[in-house]
């Protein structure tokens, strides 16, 4: 029985570990062309390990644009990701929790209008909204690129915490309220500390999705030393000139590192069962 | 005890009142950010719109185009309904295949569920761009791959009115690691009982599977669904980074053809009405996805 | 007593978030007013370009205030995100107060009222331009107006492997013609295997339609869709005879690093030639593996000096929103004029227009940029003919047609008939604004 275990343990990690070569084989790839030479990166596309090793891509990526470096980047990005995910995941808890627990006038028609929102291309918007933000004076700004977010507008946070909601057993509500516990007691005290795998969950897809933003940085900021690092990482290639991919890689490799950090930090929190340890009490 | 009976705490503990009140972030943000912009953008899908001059009223004249004379638009809808069709079921597949095998708690489940989810952080960067057409090149990895097996071959898999879009769906298949992520928080709060009470039924782990685990991640499955075909039919950044919708539009995403009509070729109130076109599309296949929803999600209680 | 508290933490959390909303909305609206009011020291210009440009040009913008005081903040961006951003900007009419400008965007931006006319400010002399040849000069005119001044000249022309053919044996001459180019194509891929790439992107149209008299302006030249069948004809025989690259083979791109004439594993998937404009040598060569030289030559026409013309690499304009348009004026002339300029910005954004600087600074130029100036000065400009009229409102989505269509030449779906027939009626219907 025990060598039959382990074997199929030896099994799991050797077709898990395989996999997850093929699955990583790429980014090894963008991770070893950030240390060969730029001009070299193309032609030497087919080979992994490159010839030698260079850190130039380092410090010509590190360097910046016009004088603004990319640990400037690095820090606006980190102010719009964090302050867009502490908003979007406080917004988002309060509403999916009203659209799962609590009945009122209008709900069907609000959850309609939520998931429509997100069903028209983001990209037909672009035009519309930089006119209403330049109403509001946010042009130039980061308001627009956080702002928004701390009113729940992403209904994929408020529909995914709501299906989360949904999930945790209604007793333990019911219960609560017969000791006395208002709605705004049972958010947060029994659902808000139940439902933290998905505010987990949901934090690192915001974190990730803020972090990555793109287009509302390119519409809304025009100051250099404002430009996140997805603006900036797009200013290496030019193809009206000579590109330096290599220090683009080099960069774009360390733009990955919050996220992953964020991640391998956050996921722990995903191992337990929480939602049975209430069902217990 | 006094507050209890204060109007304005009677007020706010109203249930229909405290739904309204959890709901405010979303209301107030629905009408200030989204409900604006949204109203602009259909008003311009009826008109002549280049957005460097002032829109022009012109009735239905863009849908009416748009349906009788627009040949790329079919071959972009046809690209998109084919990429999304394809791509969103496999990616769940696989999503909740390699969650159920991540579940357990172990160092070295951490460590694999962030080497999965790697993919998906790179999301759709200049990086991947690069990275996939290398891959895909006559002389790229792929290429070697299959000579490895003995199939030499130089096929250039991009340019192939067949495989060009397959690369584009094993790029959103490699990046399955956000459903992933949500399969695996779902399976967390699966609770244990279940299975326990399902051990002293003596049930095997297929019927658990079936029995227990399927039943209670309907819901996930679901959410996860309706979520990846909106995100399949609006897919733009591969198309646009990768392909451009080469070769012969086989790529052309529906959303990256309304990019261009709007920002290329100014015809934003033409684009504008593709969009609405396309809110219709995924309203209605939402809509049915709903309707479903009783013969095979688990309702609790 | 608990409830009391977490029903107005509640409350408060809510009402805060709100607060946090307006707040920031103030906060960057008193930001805003504040930047007007000093409006008349601070200026903004935006360009596209890598990174060589944007250091170069932030120098020259330091040194500018340092000369006379103004900041002006820099935006720069990728190709296509930048025209996203200045059509979205001039939509919400907050263009920045100088913009760089393409001669494909020029005559929309200024027909839609976008940019400043700059005659006024020649006229009283704010904008030097008698350094400036008329020819130059008229880059700029849309209508009656001057709507930007070129910063520089440039051509399309050919790259060719100069390495490679020299093996061969085979020289090529300026000026080539096309029965010439094509024969030459033939020898290189009988020997070599290396292929030739004429049909890049919809670029050659230009050249075809220019040498037979037909350029497109607001419908495309000609009577029928005969007289585009030759066009096409030749990309056919290429790809039937094996001369010319097809996709299938090397992908059709736009970027220079990933062009089939530099990168590639085999001469099966290789070209010895591409066309993009002349100004890309550095690219080219930077991109080129060791060893490789490239030059560049005319594009193969049956009339070169029909087909040649020297054009705007392109162009400084001032945004019409701009609150200032006199110290706007002001940069723009210092950008045109000041040798010290010029001496940070070098050709990196084409020959300067002005032939005092070009002259100034040619011997500080790299070898690359010395040899793109001559060939615009000694190959394109003795033998070329005035410059093409912008292009019209529906020019890009012709432009994209015909790059459908020359794919699909490529890949054998249409016939050189078919395509030319595609061509003539649905290019003249996007042309006519339908």
């Amino acid at each position: 029985m025990k060598t039959k275990r382990r074997a199929g343990a030896v099994i799991y990690h050797i077709l898990v570990c395989g996999f997850g070569l093929v699955m990583l084989y790429p980014l090894f790839w963008m991770f070893m062309s950030s240390f060969k030479e730029t001009n070299t990166i193309f032609t030497t596309a087919g080979s992994l390990i490159p010839k030698s090793f260079t850190f130039e891509n380092y410090a010509n990526g590190w360097r910046g644009f016009a004088g603004v470096s990319f640990g400037q980047f690095f820090k606006n990005s980190l102010f719009v990701a964090v302050l867009g995910t502490v908003g979007t995941l406080a917004s988002s808890a309060c509403v999916a929790f009203g659209f799962a627990r609590c009945e009122f006038k209008g709900k069907k028609i609000l959850f309609g209008a939520m998931l429509a929102s997100m069903m028209l291309p983001g990209q037909i918007l672009m035009v519309p909204q930089y006119l209403w933000y330049e109403k509001l004076g946010w042009v130039g700004s980061f308001a627009p690129l956080i702002v928004p977010f701390c009113f729940a507008i992403q209904g994929f946070f408020v529909y995914l915490m709501m299906n989360f909601i949904e999930g945790i057993p209604k007793e333990l509500d019911e219960a609560a309220k017969i000791d006395g516990c208002s709605y705004y007691g049972i958010f947060g005290r029994i659902i808000l500390p139940l439902m933290s795998p998905a505010l987990i969950t949901g934090g690192i897809f915001s974190f990730m999705w803020r972090w990555d933003d793109f287009m509302s940085a390119l519409l809304y900021i025009n100051d250099a030393d404002k430009y996140p690092v997805s603006l900036a990482l797009k200013l290496f290639c030019d193809p009206g000139s000579s590109s330096d991919y290599g220090a683009m890689f080099a960069m774009a490799t360390l733009s990955v590192i919050p996220i992953v950090l964020i991640f391998i930090f956050f996921q722990k929190y995903l191992v337990d069962g929480i939602a049975t340890s209430g069902l217990k009490g | 005890m006094k507050q209890k009976n204060s109007s304005f705490y009677k007020f706010i503990n109203k249930e229909k009142n405290v739904g309204i009140i959890f709901c405010l972030p979303f209301i107030i943000g629905f009408l200030v950010f989204l409900i604006v912009p949204m109203g602009i953008s259909l008003y311009y899908s009826f008109c002549d719109y280049d957005i460097l001059s002032p829109a022009e009223f012109v009735g239905l004249k863009n849908y009416i185009y748009m349906f009788t004379q627009d040949e790329t638009f079919w071959r972009s809808m046809k690209a998109t309904i084919y990429f999304a069709l394809v791509s969103v079921p496999l990616r769940l597949i696989f999503a909740l295949l390699v969650a159920m095998i991540l579940v357990r708690s172990s160092k070295a489940a951490g460590f694999y569920r962030a080497a999965y989810y790697l993919p998906s952080i790179i999301g759709g960067s200049v990086a991947v761009a690069i990275l996939w057409k290398r891959m895909f090149a006559p002389d790229g990895v792929v290429n070697s791959l299959l000579g490895m097996i003995g199939i030499d071959t130089k096929f250039a898999w991009l340019s192939d009115t067949k495989t060009a879009i397959w690369t584009l769906i094993i790029l959103a298949i490699w990046q399955f690691g956000s459903s992933m992520l949500i399969f695996l928080s779902a399976l967390k709060q699966i609770p244990k009982e279940l299975y326990e009470a399902a051990d002293v039924d003596g049930a095997n782990k297929i019927t658990k599977f079936f029995k227990v685990t399927l039943p209670l991640l309907t819901p996930t499955i679901f959410f996860n669904l309706v979520m990846q075909m909106i995100n399949g039919f609006l897919a733009f950044t591969q198309s646009l980074i990768i392909t451009q919708g080469k070769p012969m539009d086989t790529t052309l995403f529906y959303a990256v053809y309304m990019y261009q009509q709007s920002f290329n070729f100014n015809q934003s109130g033409y684009a504008s009405a593709m969009a609405w076109v396309m809110l219709l599309i995924i309203a209605a296949i939402t809509f049915l996805l709903f309707k479903t929803k009783k013969f095979w999600v688990y309702e609790q209680g | 007593m608990k409830n009391k508290y977490l029903k107005k933490a509640a409350v408060l959390a809510m009402t805060g978030i709100i607060a946090a909303g307006s707040l920031a909305a103030c906060g960057s609206d008193k930001k805003d007013e504040s930047a007007n009011a000093e409006n008349a020291k601070e200026l903004s210009m935006a360009w596209w370009g890598n990174q060589v440009r944007n250091e170069r040009t932030q120098q020259v913008l330091d040194k500018y205030k340092e000369e006379t005081g103004v900041t002006v903040k820099g935006q720069f961006f990728q190709w296509d995100d930048y025209w996203s951003k200045m059509a979205t900007s001039a939509a919400g009419k907050k263009m920045p107060d100088i913009i760089q400008m393409d001669m494909s965007y020029i005559k929309q931006y200024a027909d839609k009222g976008q940019l400043l006319d700059l005659t006024p400010y020649i006229e009283d002399g704010t904008l030097e331009t008698s350094e400036i040849t008329e020819d130059v000069l008229n880059m700029g005119k849309v209508e009656d107006g001057i709507y930007g001044i070129a910063s520089g000249t440039s051509s399309s022309c050919m790259f060719y492997n100069k390495t490679l053919l020299d093996e061969l044996g085979i020289t090529i001459e300026d000026n080539m013609s096309l029965d010439d180019f094509v024969a030459i194509s033939k020898e290189v891929y009988e020997k070599s295997g290396y292929r030739a790439n004429l049909y890049h992107y919809g670029l050659y149209m230009d050249m075809y339609a220019r040498a037979n008299d037909i350029q497109a302006t607001d419908k495309l030249g000609g009577d029928s869709a005969e007289d585009y069948v030759p066009y096409f004809q030749t990309l056919e025989d290429g790809i039937k005879e094996g001369w010319h690259i097809s996709p299938s083979q090397a992908a059709d791109t736009a970027s220079v690093e990933e062009d089939p004439m530099v990168y590639g594993s085999s001469p099966e998937n290789m070209t010895w030639c591409t066309i993009n404009g002349s100004a890309q040598l550095t690219a080219y060569q930077a991109a080129a593996p060791e060893g490789t030289d490239i030059d560049l030559t005319t594009i193969p026409t049956t009339d070169p000096a029909k087909s040649n013309y020297v054009k705007p690499s392109m162009y400084f304009s001032v945004s019409a929103d701009t609150k200032n348009p006199e110290e706007a004026v002001k940069l723009l002339n210092y950008l045109s004029n000041s040798t010290d300029a010029y001496d940070i910005l070098l050709a990196e954004r084409g020959i300067p227009a002005s032939g005092k600087v070009t002259e100034a600074i040619m011997p500080k130029l790299s070898q690359e940029e010395q040899e793109n100036a001559e060939f615009i000065n000694d190959v394109i400009t003795p033998n070329s003919s005035p410059m093409p009229p912008f292009p019209v409102e529906g020019s890009s989505q012709a432009q994209d047609l015909l790059r459908k269509l020359e794919e699909k030449v490529k890949y054998g779906e249409y016939t050189a008939q078919e395509a030319a027939g595609e061509y003539f009626t649905e290019a003249n219907k996007m042309l006519a604004g339908e």
